[in-house]
């Protein structure tokens, strides 16, 4: 019904948006006024902001914004040199999200905090996904978000100047007028042809994954700068915190992302062709097996979370074939990695940031389907300088202060590469802890409760180990790998799909004081590690997930037929009670 | 008196309005719903608006001639309630704790509804109604429940017997007892009598008073105070070490702690429980800075026994910072939320 409408109305404006082009289309030459590429119109610099705004805003930036942009607005406040993408650095005027022509300055007016026509406000409202930047919408006030933005665009952006009428131009994106084409099949197919006519897979991958010449982009600064992951919507810088939306990637389409080497398509493509493009790539963001748009979590911007992979049974052997019907009715988990932190070497930029999760059983054995996004394949040329069990290896972390050469972001090309790798790793006792007591999730907590892990490289190997602490090597299990099968690794256009399978435990005499005992129907603790070999992942720099639970569907037990019919008969005895004593005390008979 | 009471009428139609635009999603969840440094008291005070709303509400539809039945009045704030405490806060409360609050919402609409012999006939009458009724529509009805109330039954209790997978739920302790005193870098520290040495005026001396004045104003934005820049080169004591706890602050803490210390970090949408939110009320607000020197040295992995679950990535920061550095960053905590620590008297 919503829809029907949305499309008449849609309809209602398009025809009134066309006659408007036509009685234009009588005076000025239908492409291009003027050189304005379509869908732009010509716009001014608003009017410069109060000195009161500019000295309110400079307690606001002081109090908030110092500690990463800097004392001078450079991007290089002390959190700068652990960041990546680095905090901007607003001395040259260069801002990546706006509604204004490649090269232009973005929308910035003190007076005028509307959503869409305030490019500098969205962004410190909205924050920037995927980066440091949070959003500021209900920590800030309306009014203190323009201040300070008052403060930033008179006092420290430098090179240019947002009050110059005489040398900035604003040519704006007409987004009031420009409706969003609807993302029929048609149009979307036609987005794909595009996609690689206007030469986007080159950087953005053949899949979208971002995976195109990964690493070897610069931005304007010289750091480098990874395409976008089209499949994860909700880390667009622009996305506005709202991901699925089309119309944001419309916007970044047309004018380009500045100091990046995302140019504008404004001049290259038409209005309708845009449209397409931003349909297609809308198209691609993960969504459910319905097909709807993932539910994002308010909290943190991300796709929400459910912490149980359950794991469905096969009859017969665990087929290997993505495609096949199991994994294909097999439900996907979403798992969400954040940089190992808590011990050295920290992993202040960790690349993979989620794991999507699937799992099947049989009666030996339990099988995990792993698929993660990485941009680069990556095996260690040669062997590696340590142990496969060694855990304490010598990587450096990134040291807090280091000046721009030395900082994380200007690492990002230039790490020695060390194999992709994943883990899985499970609490061997835990069935002796008691229901909400997990062992230490950084590898086991010691010899009385050690955990599980299964570890795959891109080298091909597989291996498990026994862990007792976060600081104790590893044990490898000799005589388990036999039982380990990886059933299918590969890594296509920016993706590793990983098909693990592993033993289900000792059923027999229940004697697990090595490996985890899957037990059917219950919820088993299980965490995920993955290593980038291009970030220079290794040991303990790695990614790492929360606590999550493996879950073996259990056969539906009979029960569940015969108690529920039982209970509806006793209701009705009991209506019947009800009944006959109400009609009793009417006729004057007391039971 | 009816100026008041269509006040309560718009109040309550206003909030029905709300309500089921957060049930259908049509208002943005995260501008109108609770979302996160609410208080139970702040839905207890809702709750009761609603209920003046709907007295107005029920007075106003009354005196129009469109009064509404004691039975479904009761029914109907039932179910309002339910759907209230389902749907207004974000992350969504339990189930099973709102099993507990709705039992106790309708032995409250019981007892309104019970409050005098003849509210308790009004109330019962349509049922009686439907019991009693040898004719017409409440016989249907009567049938219609027959037949409805075995089936509905059947289902729910198969839907609960299926086997589901749903998260279990984990009770852990926020603030677990801390230890008389703890061994940091080789230096013990009695947590009852320790002392943050850069809680210091200019001329070096400890001043909980001096600090105390120089923390950032609470409201929003939590603004520093004007002239109390502790980027200002002249900046001396308590704010100097505040600058230098915040630069510590984001070269560590941040990627969990977050930007604005709400736990809302780069990194903090991967955890369970996600980071501690220190602009909460209930986190350093409540606490000394003693404890928190040692939960920030030991972390997540020296929490004692009663701890569990150790639900905590927090790292041992003696594996990173010196003792020096913990105090500061400890300072700029404080400081930067608005809080003063708790003190031991």
């Amino acid at each position: 019904m919503q829809n029907s409408g949305t499309q008449k109305a849609g309809l209602v404006l398009s025809i009134a948006f066309g006659a408007v082009l036509m009685t234009v289309g009588m005076e000025i030459p239908a492409f291009a006024q003027g050189g304005i590429p379509e869908g732009f119109k010509k716009g001014e610099l608003a009017a410069p902001p109060s000195a009161e705004m500019i000295e309110a805003g400079k307690r606001v930036y002081f109090t908030k914004c110092v500690w990463c942009h800097g004392v001078d607005g450079a991007g290089d406040g002390p959190g700068a040199d652990r960041l990546w993408p680095r905090p901007r650095n607003f001395n040259q005027g260069t801002f990546k999200i706006r509604h204004t022509a490649s090269g232009e300055l973005p929308l910035f007016d003190a007076k005028k905090p509307v959503r869409g026509q305030n490019d500098l406000f969205d962004t410190v409202t909205h924050g920037l996904p995927g980066s440091a930047m949070p959003p500021w919408e209900g920590i800030l006030t309306e009014e203190q978000r323009l201040q300070v933005l008052a403060f930033v665009t008179t006092q420290l952006v430098k090179d240019r100047s947002f009050t110059d009428k005489q040398s900035e131009t604003q040519t704006i994106l007409n987004m009031a007028e420009l409706k969003p084409k609807s993302a029929t099949e048609e149009s979307i197919k036609r987005g794909a042809e595009l996609v690689v006519e206007k030469k986007c897979i080159e950087c953005h991958g053949l899949e979208g994954r971002g995976d195109g010449n990964a690493f070897n982009l610069k931005d304007d600064w010289g750091f480098s700068i990874q395409p976008a992951n089209w499949h994860k919507c909700w880390n667009f810088r622009g996305s506005r915190q709202d991901p699925y939306s089309v119309v944001n990637i419309f916007r970044t389409f047309s004018t380009g992302i500045n100091g990046t080497p995302m140019p504008s398509f404004a001049d290259n493509t038409t209005i309708d062709e845009r449209w397409d493009i931003a349909n297609f790539v809308n198209s691609l963001c993960e969504r459910d097996e319905d097909g709807k748009p993932l539910s994002i979590d308010p909290l943190t911007d991300k796709p929400k979370i459910n912490f149980v992979i359950p794991s469905n049974m096969v009859e017969g052997d665990i087929p290997a074939d993505i495609e096949d019907e199991a994994w294909k009715n097999a439900p996907r988990r979403y798992v969400a990695m954040g940089g190992q932190i808590t011990h050295k070497p920290r992993n202040f930029v960790n690349r993979i940031d989620d794991i999507w999760v699937r799992s099947l059983y049989n009666d030996k054995s339990i099988a995990y389907l792993l698929e993660w996004d990485d941009r680069t394949k990556s095996v260690a040329e040669g062997k590696l300088p340590w142990a496969p069990t060694e855990v304490n290896i010598d990587i450096q972390e990134q040291e807090p202060t280091t000046g721009e050469e030395g900082s994380i972001a200007a690492k990002q090309n230039n790490y020695p590469v060390y194999n992709d790798a994943i883990a899985i790793e499970t609490p061997v006792k835990w069935k002796e802890l008691p229901a909400p007591i997990k062992p230490r999730y950084l590898f086991g907590t010691n010899e009385q409760f050690p955990v599980d892990i299964v570890k795959w490289e891109a080298d091909g190997s597989i291996r498990a180990f026994k862990g007792t602490g976060w600081d104790k090597d590893f044990e490898e299990r000799d005589n388990y790998e036999e039982h380990l099968k990886v059933l299918k690794s590969e890594w296509k256009n920016g993706r590793w799909y990983v098909m693990i399978e592993r033993p289900l435990g000792n059923k027999k005499d229940q004697d697990y004081d090595e490996d985890t005992f899957f037990e059917v129907g219950q919820y088993i603790p299980t965490v995920f590690f993955a290593w980038d070999g291009h970030n220079g992942d290794a040991g303990r720099k790695m990614a790492v997930s929360a606590f999550y639970y493996t879950f073996m569907n259990p056969p539906i037990p009979q029960e569940t037929y015969i108690y529920p019919v039982v209970i509806a008969v006793g209701v009705v005895f009991l209506e019947g009670w009800v009944l006959t004593r109400r009609a009793n005390k009417k006729k004057g008979k007391t039971l | 008196m009816k100026a008041l009471m269509s006040l309560g009428a718009l109040v309550g139609v206003v909030g029905l309005l709300l309500l089921a635009g957060m049930i259908f999603d049509v208002i943005p969840s995260n501008t109108i719903r609770l979302v996160e440094g609410y208080m139970p008291m702040q839905m207890l005070f809702e709750v009761g608006c609603y209920v003046l709303g709907f007295t107005g509400l029920s007075y106003m539809l009354n005196a129009m001639g469109m009064g509404i039945p004691r039975f479904w009045q009761g029914i109907g704030f039932w179910i309002f309630f339910l759907l209230y405490i389902k749907y207004r806060v974000y992350p969504p409360i339990p189930f099973s704790v709102r099993a507990m609050y709705g039992t106790v919402g309708l032995v409250a609409v019981l007892m309104w509804v019970s409050a005098n012999e003849e509210d308790w006939k009004k109330f019962k009458q349509p049922i009686l109604n439907v019991l009693d009724a040898q004719t017409g529509f409440n016989k249907v009805l009567r049938y219609v429940y027959l037949v409805a109330l075995p089936i509905l039954t059947w289902g729910f209790s198969y839907n609960a017997m299926m086997p589901k997978s749903e998260e279990p739920i984990e009770l852990r302790t926020v603030h677990p007892a801390p230890p008389a005193s703890t061994k940091v870098h080789g230096k013990t520290y009695v947590l009852q009598t320790s002392l943050n040495p850069y809680r210091v005026n200019p001329e070096g001396k400890y001043d909980q008073e001096y600090s105390n004045s120089l923390i950032v104003e609470q409201g929003m934005g939590r603004l520093m105070k004007p002239n109390a820049n502790p980027w200002d080169e002249k900046a001396e004591g308590y704010l100097k070490y505040v600058r230098e706890g915040g630069e510590i602050f984001f070269q560590n803490c941040h990627f969990c702690h977050g930007d604005n210390l709400n736990g809302r970090g780069l990194h903090a949408f991967a955890f369970n429980p996600i980071p501690a939110n220190f602009t909460d009320p209930g986190t350093i607000a409540q606490l000394q800075e003693t404890f928190i020197f040692w939960r920030v040295a030991k972390g997540g992995i020296g929490l004692p026994n009663e701890g569990f679950p150790w639900a905590s990535v927090m790292p041992p920061w003696e594996q990173h910072l010196t003792v020096d550095e913990m105090w500061k960053v400890i300072l700029f905590e404080y400081w930067h939320t608005g809080y003063y620590p708790r003190t031991w008297d």
